[in-house]
């Protein structure tokens, strides 16, 4: 048989338009039985890596290369032949993409000229009108790397078409290959390469037209169908290019930069020495002989795989970072180092934490890189990826990509519209989705929303959904990774190609994290994280206020009185242990010391809890069970957590020591586990794991377990190397919350949004820990909000403007900058002077901020009304100052608290229920704090505000809300049934009432939901919000 | 001996210009836009209805509420899109007071299929008012009037919402509240808009209304004084009749779309002939030709005794006759003489008989092209749509005649035959598409020679049974 190679083939990382994976097409040109493929997607090597990685161990030769279409019209492809052709292809790559927005590209005939794909194959891609001059220009200046694609795809006129390109081939001394413009791996793609196109052009596929490819030929064909239609030499001499390009992924070697070193010293020596200087700070009194050694083998073994550069890269964004006074802190396995220890990324002492299994992220025998995690405040980490970028250069460090992938609402709601549906209409089919899965239930939702489903629109649209939603996620588009970034030496982008990101002033690379760790590129991760700008700003008030000079990690340690609170689940604002199901947990767990913290941020996680280590570690704990192990070599991997594996590092070291793994093997292992809902590879170590304990006396049962942790990791594993550091930040946020509560709380407010409170629970929360708290009022409030000194000496804490919705931040700092010159004396002397507009006016008024300059809210607003901004060097018009008082009746105090909640978010006044309490008894609904004192079992019935709505994925359909009421909040558990069947007064009531039966356990109270009436009514104009989590 | 024309009719007619035929910007003197307001001396004495339809009354009921309305009072005022007002102090007396005046309005109402809510005040926006909140009050002493008016929610104004939502937020919801605060300050804040409508409410200035004002059709009837069977002579008696038609839409710059001529005879119900347009026209002559084209091929049941002409709706009529070219003679108006030839083919062959072509966007051969109607003569109507892309297929493969459907062939040896076997040329042109409306297609189509060496368009089904059909012969 003929040999062929397909050398113009796009996947569905030319979004929109392939319809298929990588991965598909390889293993289907593959079992064809092609030579090679060569993945050509449209200005673009992000799906490379992927298919990369499929061809590994096949007979089929990848070709990397990309497609592009000049903004003249002109269409070729360019196939990287070696590897300098592969730099070539990916600067042009880049310079297309940088010219234009995100997700586009813009390349012209003079960008090719200037930027020539030197070591690359052209191939032409003459469109349906053969354009013979695009042929002549690219002959003149490509003429031994071109070819002519002859892409027959009966349109009835190939005949005529291969005549007349061989015709020009003849005249123009260029050869013809045949090739296939694929965009699907099989013809059954078809109807979805239909609907991509239609989404692409945001039309009804019933309207895209002609647009659409007039039939299914773009596939991968079989070899005896090319056969008659192609001329032979046409397919050998494909087969034929195809064995001239030799470039592999593989080649791609790593260069880590080099200025991280001062002139004159090596890696190896500045490491060191910066390690001693820090070891010196850490442990002033002489480094403890067991640190020493563990130093020196940390060192030899960084050294040994020549990792010193990464170190220090880390090290020199953190002392960055260190010197504008930015609170930052590593996490990770590298992280928790002596070396890091001592370089001051992390401050988690090794002693305290735990012997971590150095080889598990700095592998010997795997070429990777280790993996380190920094996380910065949350609103200054811009700066850091600013200095990054300024440090490096532009061409030399990019964030890493993520590939947004189709979801069941994203798929419904693009295919929505694809079918016609109006737009609320797709939106309504993609709501139907929101809280539910399972494709059973789908025809039953459809109707519930309105939808006929008497069939065909659903039968044609759910096969599409499913394709778009199966595993491995269909690709819509590039976005950038939330902090990934990667760093070369050389340039990055001969490496991979550089693209916009949204938002101005960011680039990406066209490689997501798992692309890049594929390949071995270094990435450092700077994240942005909320608590930690939480922790300055509560630092600094406390240091003003107090005169003290607290900070990050120097607070006074082990304090019983925070572990009391802690263990009272009195935790609102606390960093990872104030959700939910954490402060469910802590009244069980009750941690006493730093370690416990660090289980307590592991264990409420799928691992622990769909491996069902919590209950046993539970009962360890509390003595209700012998603490064992199944074996001697695990007593030493497990007796911090009672035999109970929690960590991910522990159920890696159970695979050494229990199940014979290499540390190399082991850390396979755990990328697996991180990657196995992507590629679904963990099965080839089941077999292994669950044979190497058995051979080694070890239960089923227990390595059934293991292996269930592992698939739990999968979906969220958290390691304990970043427990220990989250530990950390725990602890000093309680400390905080305990000791300092009004600035904790003030500290919290001018950090949002973050955590998982709304500033509502943060303000209640506060004043029942006994903190005043003062309005926000146009005659003291600062944008922030503030402490200020009570005549007791102890601080109240002042509301802000920044909470005032829809007040500029401009017009906030005139006014607070023309109040310290004069005071105002009135409304119309604070719009004159402050120059505010109506909006910030009313803004202001409605949060009832002008309380000492107009009185009540209803007076405020009709002294608003009447302010005129005044016109320049006009004096102030008299009208307003003739006119009379108003005759206005005073807002009720429903109304206040109604006015409170839209225009802040919270109310000092009472709780809204607190006015439909007399309702609420006359309907038997009992408050929250009186639910409290019924038995365990009882029957009762309560209402409340929907504080948040949570599905955790590893809860099987269990839906858990908190509702709040002026009494307190209560936990109520919808069972799935249950939710079924109340599916509208679950999803949509903002007041619920909800009857069911109580359930005392440990301290902890829930109400297991049997009814559920939506109330949202009784609410009139309040509006309220709940936080939805699934 | 002359005919003798009957008057004009004018009918009277709701006052919302219709899509089709905006409203012609002549009105009749007779029906001129009037002020229902009297002059202030009789103001005093002023009792205004006001009705409220619900929220989901049918379309039209406002319309022809108004219109029956007319039968109680002359003054009467739309408040659309659901709101109407009588003026009638003056018709009290006729119907018992105000509650006989309730009584036939309710009957009135209930005939018409429609409940609306029925106020009475002194002012027209403290009636509408009322009813707008439900109320079904009599306010008769103009003394009473803000008392009754002061709970009633400041929403019932319609003011604009972001007016509305500057007051409730000083508080300010009711009509009482709103006429509590100071007069200034409030013109200064909310509009002197706003005030003045305080001040119609309250009666403290006239307001005004646009009384409800007719829309006129042409309408004339004469009758013969003999029988007439023949065409030319039923056309001659017709002619004055057109002349005053023409002088009629003259006068008014107005066209018509459509135009009715009824034939009445002795016995048998009159003969209908309706002319309808492709463009507004106000050309006598022209009508005339037109009408006689039409007349020429009706069949007569019984001699003629009398005719009338009626026109439906008049549009507004642009004059095009000072075009320097004739029409599609040196480069003028191709479209205008396409409708004339339009019209005289739609007169002969009827309306069905005439439609337009257009090529659509797609890839199925038998959705590729649609009916339309014809372009309009204005030049203003949409150019028929071109399939512009690239990728369409050149017109040249595809067959002039296309099937209405595709019809089988029969098969022998595989291939497909008709009047014996036919010949196949070329390569196939593959065509897989149209999965989204069920009427997917999957085929290969090719051009066959039959025996007599007609140029034939085929496909063969790629689905079993692989069927071949016929669906096109090439011109």
């Amino acid at each position: 048989m003929a040999r062929y190679a397909e050398l113009h083939c796009i996947s569905n990382f030319t979004f929109l338009r392939g319809a298929s994976h990588p991965h598909e097409l390889v293993e289907r040109a593959d079992a064809l039985g092609y030579t090679a493929l060569a993945l050509t997607d449209e200005c673009s090597v992000a799906g490379a890596v992927r298919a990369h990685m499929a061809a590994r161990n096949r007979r089929l030769k990848l070709i990397v290369g990309a497609e592009f279409r000049l903004s003249c019209g002109l269409k070729f492809a360019a196939l990287a032949i070696d590897r300098g052709g592969y730099g070539r292809l990916c600067r042009l790559i880049t310079r297309a993409r940088r010219a234009a927005h995100k997700g586009q590209y813009s390349l012209t005939r003079a960008d090719l000229e200037t930027l020539p794909p030197q070591g690359c194959y052209l191939l032409w891609l003459p469109g349906p009108r053969i354009e013979a001059a695009e042929a002549r220009w690219l002959t003149e200046r490509f003429a031994g790397r071109l070819r002519i694609a002859v892409e027959l795809l009966r349109d009835g006129e190939d005949g005529a078409r291969l005549a007349e390109l061989s015709a020009l081939g003849a005249e123009l001394g260029v050869a013809l290959i045949a090739s296939g413009d694929v965009h699907m791996h099989v013809r059954a793609r078809r109807r979805l390469q239909d609907a991509l196109t239609a989404v692409r052009l945001n039309l009804p596929v019933a309207q895209v037209g002609s647009r659409l490819h007039p039939n299914g030929e773009r596939y991968l064909r079989e070899p005896a169908r090319l056969a008659r239609l192609y001329p032979p030499r046409l397919l050998e001499a494909a087969a034929e290019l195809a064995d001239d390009c030799h470039f592999s992924l593989d080649e791609l070697r790593y260069e880590y930069p080099r200025e991280i070193v001062p002139p004159g010293e090596t890696p190896a020596g500045y490491l060191r020495r910066l390690t001693e200087e820090g070891a010196a700070r850490r442990w002033p009194d002489g480094i403890p002989a067991s640190e020493r050694t563990a130093i020196e083998h940390e060192l030899a073994l960084i050294g040994e795989l020549g990792y010193e550069p990464y170190f220090l890269t880390v090290y020199d964004i953190v002392a960055f970072a260190r010197s504008q006074g930015i609170l930052c802190q590593g996490r990770g396995s590298a992280a928790n180092s002596r070396v890091c220890y001592c370089l001051g990324v992390t401050s988690v002492d090794p002693q305290r934490g735990a012997a971590l299994l150095f080889e598990r992220f700095i592998s010997r025998e795997r070429n990777e890189p280790p993996d380190i995690d920094i996380d910065f405040e949350h609103e200054r980490r811009e700066e850091v990826l600013q200095y990054v970028y300024d440090k490096y250069g532009r061409e030399r460090a990019a964030l890493a990509a993520t590939v947004i992938m189709y979801r069941p609402r994203s798929a419904l709601r693009d295919l929505g519209k694809v079918f016609g549906l109006t737009p609320a209409q797709s939106g309504r089919l993609a709501a139907v989705m929101q809280w539910w899965d399972g494709s059973a239930t789908i025809p039953e939702r459809m109707r519930e929303a309105g939808f006929d489903t008497d069939g065909s629109l659903l039968e044609r649209l759910l096969p599409l959904a499913a394709e778009l939603t199966a595993f491995p996620g269909f690709p819509r588009h590039l976005s950038q990774h939330v902090g990934g970034f990667v760093i070369a030496q050389g340039l990055l982008e001969e490496l991979v190609p550089i693209e916009n990101a949204a938002m101005p002033e960011r680039t990406v690379v066209q490689w997501d994290k798992d692309d890049l760790n594929d390949l071995g590129l270094l990435k450092v991760d700077l994240l942005a994280l909320g608590m930690l700008t939480a922790l300055k700003r509560a630092f600094a008030l406390v240091n003003a206020f107090r005169g003290t000079r607290h900070g990050l990690g120097e607070l006074p340690a082990e304090d019983p009185r925070v572990y009391d609170m802690i263990c009272r689940a009195d935790t609102v604002g606390v960093f990872q242990i104030e959700s939910r199901a954490q402060m469910a947990m802590l009244p069980r767990l009750k941690p006493r010391n730093y370690y416990d913290l660090v289980i307590e941020v592991a264990i409420v996680r799928p691992g622990p809890i769909q491996g069902e280590m919590v209950h046993p570690y539970l009962r360890r704990r509390a003595g209700a069970e012998p603490i064992d192990y199944p074996g001697e070599e695990v007593r030493a991997v497990l007796h911090r957590t009672l035999g109970v594996p929690l960590f991910q590092e522990q159920v890696m070291q159970i695979a050494i020591v229990a199940a014979g793994f290499t540390p190399g093997e082991a850390d396979a292992l755990r990328r697996a586990m991180g990657a196995w809902k992507r590629t679904g590879g963990l099965d080839p170590f089941r077999e292994r794991l669950l044979k190497g304990m058995h051979d080694r006396g070890y239960s089923d049962e227990f390595a059934q377990r293991i292996y269930q942790q592992m698939m739990g990791f999968g979906d969220f594993g958290f390691p304990e190397s970043h427990s220990l550091s989250f530990a950390l930040l725990v602890y000093d946020s309680a400390w905080l919350k305990c000791h300092e509560p009004a600035a904790f709380a003030c500290a919290l407010l001018n950090s949002q949004p973050m955590g998982f409170y709304a500033p509502a629970q943060l303000v209640r929360d506060a004043r029942a820990h006994g903190v005043e708290v003062r309005p926000v009022d146009a005659c003291v409030s600062v944008w922030d909000s503030t402490l200020e000194r009570r005549a007791d000496g102890e601080p109240a804490l002042r509301l802000g403007l920044n909470l005032v919705k829809s007040l500029s931040l401009a017009g906030a700092l005139r006014l607070i900058e023309a109040r310290t010159r004069r005071s105002f004396d009135g409304v119309p002397d604070l719009a004159t002077r402050a120059g505010l507009d109506r909006k910030d006016l009313e803004a202001l008024a409605a949060a009832g901020a002008f309380a000492h300059l107009s009185g009540n809210r209803h007076l405020a607003f009709w002294e608003v009304a009447g302010s005129e901004r005044p016109l320049p060097l006009a004096p102030a018009a008299p009208a307003a100052a003739a006119e009379g008082r108003p005759l206005l009746t005073a807002p009720t105090e429903g109304e206040e608290i109604v006015a409170d909640y839209a225009a802040i978010g919270l109310t000092l006044g009472r709780h809204p229920l607190a006015l439909l309490r007399a309702r609420l008894r006359a309907a038997a609904l009992l408050p929250a704090s009186e639910l409290h004192a019924a038995g365990n079992g009882a029957t009762v019935r309560t209402a409340g505000i929907v504080l948040m709505r949570q599905r955790p994925g590893t809860a099987s359909g269990v839906t858990f809300l908190t509702l709040e009421d002026e009494s307190g909040q209560v936990n109520v558990i919808v069972w799935e049934r249950v939710g079924r069947a109340q599916r509208r007064a679950l999803i949509e009531a903002r007041l619920l009432e909800v009857h069911g039966e109580l359930q005392h356990q440990d301290g902890v109270t829930h109400l297991i939901a049997r009814r559920l009436i939506d109330r949202t009514a009784l609410l009139g104009q309040l509006v309220t919000r709940s936080r939805d989590f699934h | 001996m002359a005919p003798l024309p009957l008057p004009a009719g004018i009918e009277p007619e709701d006052r919302e210009p219709s899509r089709a035929a905006p409203a012609p910007r002549v009105v009749p003197r007779t029906a001129a836009r009037a002020r229902a307001a009297p002059t202030p001396a009789e103001a005093a004495a002023e009792l205004w209805a006001g009705m409220q339809l619900p929220g989901i009354a049918p379309a039209g009921a406002l319309q022809r509420l108004a219109r029956s309305a007319l039968q109680y009072t002359p003054r009467v005022s739309l408040e659309p899109p659901d709101g109407l007002l009588l003026e009638v102090q003056g018709s009290l007396h006729l119907f018992a007071g105000v509650a006989g005046l309730r009584r036939v309005l309710a009957q009135e109402c209930r005939r018409l299929g429609v409940t609306p809510v029925l106020a009475f005040a002194p002012t027209p926006l403290a009636a509408l008012a009322l009813a707008r909140a439900g109320k079904t009050h009599a306010v008769l002493d103009a003394a009473q009037l803000v008392g009754q008016l002061a709970t009633l929610p400041l929403a019932t104004l319609r003011w604009p919402e972001e007016v509305l939502g500057r007051l409730a937020r000083s508080g300010v919801r009711t009509i009482g509240a709103a006429l509590r605060l100071p007069r200034g300050g409030f013109a200064r804040r909310f509009g002197t808009a706003q005030l003045a409508t305080l001040d119609a409410l309250t009666g403290r200035t006239r307001d005004l209304r646009t009384a409800l004002r007719a829309r006129v059709r042409f309408r004339r009837r004469r009758e013969l004084l003999c029988e007439l069977e023949s065409h030319q002579a039923i056309l001659a008696t017709l002619a004055p009749l057109m002349a005053e038609l023409g002088a009629f839409l003259m006068q008014r710059q107005c066209g018509l779309l459509e135009l009715e001529c009824r034939l009445e005879h002795r016995h048998a119900p009159p003969t209908c002939c309706v002319l309808r347009l492709a463009a507004p026209l106000a050309d006598a002559r022209r009508l005339a030709t037109l009408l006689g084209e039409r007349l020429s091929a009706l069949s007569l049941a019984e001699p003629v005794r009398g005719c009338e002409l009626r026109t439906a709706a008049l549009v507004p009529q642009r004059t095009d006759s000072l075009e320097l070219w004739q029409p599609g003679e040196h480069g003028g108006a191709l479209s205008s003489e396409a409708s004339g030839l339009i019209e005289r083919l739609r007169a002969r062959l009827g309306e069905e008989a005439i439609h337009g072509l257009m090529l659509l966007e797609g890839h199925r051969p038998e959705k590729a092209w649609g009916k339309t109607a014809p372009p309009a003569g204005s030049g203003s109507g949409p150019a028929p749509h071109r399939s512009t892309s690239r990728c369409s297929p050149p017109v040249s493969r595809r067959p002039l005649w296309l099937l209405p459907a595709p019809r089988p062939l029969t098969v022998r040896d595989g291939l497909p035959r008709r009047r014996g076997p036919l010949r196949l040329g070329g390569e196939p042109e593959r065509i897989e598409t149209g999965w989204w409306d069920g009427e997917e297609i999957a085929r290969d189509y090719y051009t066959a020679t039959d025996s007599h060496g007609v140029l034939l368009w085929v496909f063969r089904e790629r689905q079993a049974p692989h069927g071949w059909y016929l669906h096109g012969v090439f011109g």
